[in-house]
């Protein structure tokens, strides 16, 4: 997830605008378990991208969005039984064990919409992130007060992802290069992971302290910045501002009635 | 103190936590405003502890015990409330170039200092445009970091350390993985801003451009300075290296009807639409060493991962040992091509040296002996640090357990990535040797360089990528690339990693 250079109507709005927009997606996610609003609000998300061309830079989170709803689902049939029984994992007619684990329409509700749920906050998060040089955000979070030792923090994730994923990539070829073959079976995948875990890790430990010090010497930490870019809100803002109130306003009316 | 002093080391020892012996001992050295020096120095001898001793960061960030005084601008480190205190006045380039890209677009990194400085906004355009543009970074303004090659992510470090504009400027291997047009740049930038009053102290293990440049060259060894004066003197006094590149070497005639043990036939390979292969045709035989020289970019790294199928082709074959490169099994093709990372630290993980060989081997024959990781440590000269912990060997040692671990397989290609970088004379001279021994063996050698001059001394044959095609393919290197230093000296420079020869 990284700034993407492109010209779209998203890229155009101010910070700020798209920041409420994250924050008012991710504050109806969280006021209902409803999977018809949760669909509604994700498709609005994802409707935006549309408008915006950045549908495709979305489509992304897909697998792992689709891994998390599975990983979800499993949890939610073995821990909860509320509602009407579908199915049983094991069969009735088993003995003994018949009958032990049944798949109820309420665990595959929560599972949906927490699904979904996270999905309208990721799609929201990542348009954000995606459409905002991250300087900007720097500045933005700045003005709003936020230390700056939390600023720097958000911005070096954002940074380092995808440099910890090449630097994995790197290291996987290299061990792939001496034939690595990761193992078979749950020891045998664990054991296969420390060929790349401990150089991926003593390697980002090395390049902490120069990160630090690269911080401290540009003067990041000395509080007064001027901008080189003022940006400031437009028309796009307070119309996107306006119709953000609208369909809040509107979905909070369909929650509350 | 002379107001022209912008650094000052009296009398400065340092020895770092956790350690016993001094890494730095009794260095006195002053850097004048408008002057360049130069520092090298084996591998090991204390080059970038100096560097971060001048720039008061082993005071303010390291711990350890510092004795003796460090003064910038007069005024004693200690006296400095922290490193943003100090980034006001000095800038330090280091020599992780990935780790100072902060931000995820190139014009953002170089502006993110320039914003802290207080100054109006065209003035910082201005600045800007400036250092992009003298760094030759310009068309890289909307690229992130981590989509830039090694040299490129170099060039955007140092712009951003140069748009500071701050009064003395530290720079530690700037140029180590610069080919010679963009370190030309780099030189031309840092002449411009001594004649306009900056002290520049400049740490490098390979003696080339930046030394030509340089009012005064230092050499430290052991932590101590052995050396100091102008560039031509030094050099003139210094003795030639135990170890030089060239070696003894025997030339073995090639055999002409050997069957070629890599084809590569049309090969195309491209990235998001990008061709970063645009054809290649060449083959490699039994017995012989091949340098792939190229500048940053020109599709070095990406050819030689054809050869063990890290890469597959977009077009045309790759045949390593009659198996086609395109289709077999990456674990079945390491069995033939071995490849050596240009970094080492990429692939140690194990807890003792003798582990660490053992790893490949074993992926590969499963149940091997003993002796054979035995006889792979003894070819590198490291039997004696068999038991050691690999990340605790010294950068060449690393580099050389990482050939190790290669050969211990018994491929019969060996494929390099910059196997010099990073190393002084000595080590890139046993290196090279044990290159020779494995040639000798029937092994056939592969190495990439951007640094034409290491292909010119060590190799059979060179071959020149430009943009992804091949414009030179030879015995001899054609083409005069051996910078301005070489007429300085009647010998070999004592520390460069890529001997220079006069010749």
């Amino acid at each position: 997830m990284q700034y993407v250079t492109r010209e779209s109507a998203f890229h155009r709005l101010h910070p700020l605008t798209k920041l409420i927009f994250a924050i008012v997606v991710v504050a109806l996610a969280v006021l209902t378990a409803d999977t018809m609003m949760l669909t509604v609000l994700a498709a609005g998300v994802v409707a935006v991208a549309i408008a915006s061309g950045l549908a495709r830079d979305l489509l992304r989170q897909v697998p792992l969005l689709i891994s998390l709803a599975v990983s979800l689902l499993i949890l939610t049939v073995l821990t909860i039984r509320s509602g009407e029984t579908l199915c049983y994992l094991i069969p009735p007619s088993v003995p003994v064990i018949g009958g032990a684990l049944p798949v109820t329409v309420g665990a595959i509700d929560l599972a949906v919409a927490m699904s979904l749920r996270f999905a309208a906050m990721l799609f929201a998060f990542q348009l954000l992130v995606i459409s905002t040089q991250p300087r900007d955000l720097v500045h933005l979070l700045d003005r709003l007060r936020m230390p700056v030792d939390y600023t720097l923090m958000f911005l070096i994730a954002l940074r380092f992802i995808p440099s910890l994923q090449l630097e994995a990539k790197r290291i996987h070829e290299a061990q792939l290069a001496r034939a690595y073959n990761p193992g078979k079976g749950v020891a045998g995948k664990v054991r296969g992971l420390f060929p790349i875990i401990i150089p991926l890790v003593s390697n980002t430990l090395g390049k902490a302290t120069v990160l630090g010090l690269t911080i401290d010497l540009r003067g990041y930490r000395s509080g007064k910045r001027t901008p080189m870019r003022e940006l400031s809100p437009g028309r796009a803002d307070y119309a996107g501002i306006c119709c953000m109130g609208v369909a809040a306003v509107g979905y909070l009316a369909v929650l509350i009635l | 103190m002379s107001p022209e002093t912008a650094l000052s080391l009296k009398d400065v020892s340092y020895t770092y936590p956790g350690s016993e012996t001094p890494a730095l001992k009794r260095i006195n050295l002053t850097v004048a405003k408008g002057e360049i020096v130069f520092v090298t120095g084996p591998t090991g001898a204390g080059k970038t502890t100096l560097a971060l001793a001048a720039s008061g960061i082993l005071y303010h960030d390291y711990g350890g015990t510092l004795k003796g005084q460090v003064s910038i601008l007069g005024r004693n480190v200690r006296d400095y409330r922290d490193m943003s205190e100090i980034g006001r006045h000095l800038g330090v380039v280091f020599d992780d170039a990935d780790a100072q890209l902060i931000f995820t677009t190139v014009e953002e990194e170089v502006a993110s200092g320039l914003e802290n400085l207080g100054l109006s906004r065209d003035e910082m355009r201005r600045r800007l445009q400036e250092v992009m543009e003298s760094t030759g970074i310009t068309a890289l303004a909307d690229r992130a970091p981590h989509t830039l090659s090694g040299g490129q992510k170099q060039r955007v470090a140092i712009a951003a350390t140069l748009a500071l504009g701050t009064e003395i400027l530290i720079l530690d291997e700037p140029t180590a993985e610069l080919d010679t047009e963009a370190t030309a740049a780099v030189s031309t930038v840092l002449q411009r801003l001594a004649r306009e009053g900056t002290a520049v102290l400049v740490v490098e293990q390979k003696i080339g451009e930046l030394a030509a440049i340089a009012d005064r060259m230092i050499i430290i060894e052991d932590g101590t300075i052995v050396a100091d004066g102008t560039p031509g003197q030094v050099m003139r006094n210094e003795r030639a290296p135990s170890t030089p590149l060239t070696g003894n070497r025997r030339m073995i005639p090639r055999c002409s009807d050997a069957s070629p043990i890599i084809s590569v036939h049309g090969l195309v390979h491209r990235y998001d639409g990008i061709e970063a292969v645009a054809g290649i045709d060449f083959e490699v035989s039994p017995g012989e060493i091949v340098a792939v020289v190229g500048e940053n970019g020109s599709g070095k790294t990406t050819l030689i991962k054809h050869f063990n199928g890290l890469l597959r082709p977009t077009d045309g074959s790759v045949i390593v040992a009659g198996l086609d490169a395109a289709t077999t099994p990456i674990s079945e093709l390491a069995r033939h091509v071995g490849l050596v990372f240009q970094n080492p630290d990429t692939m140690l993980f194990a807890d003792t040296v003798e582990e660490e060989v053992a790893f490949g081997l074993e992926n590969i024959y499963p149940g091997a002996s003993g002796e054979r990781i035995e006889a792979a440590l003894h070819e590198v000269g490291l039997l004696h640090r068999r038991t050691v912990y690999p990340r605790s060997l010294s950068r060449g040692e690393r580099q050389r357990l990482a050939i190790a671990c290669v050969i211990a397989m018994k491929p019969d290609v060996i494929v390099l990535d910059e196997p010099t970088t990073g190393l002084d004379a000595r080590e890139s001279g046993r290196v090279m040797e044990i290159l020779e021994r494995l040639r000798e063996e029937g092994h056939a050698i592969v190495m990439v360089t951007h640094d034409m001059r290491v292909g010119a001394t060590c190799a059979d044959r060179i071959v020149r990528l430009k943009q992804g095609k091949i414009v030179q393919d030879g015995e001899t290197y054609q083409e005069d690339t051996c910078p301005r230093l070489c007429s300085m000296s009647p010998g070999r420079a004592p520390f460069t990693g890529s001997t220079l020869s006069p010749n």
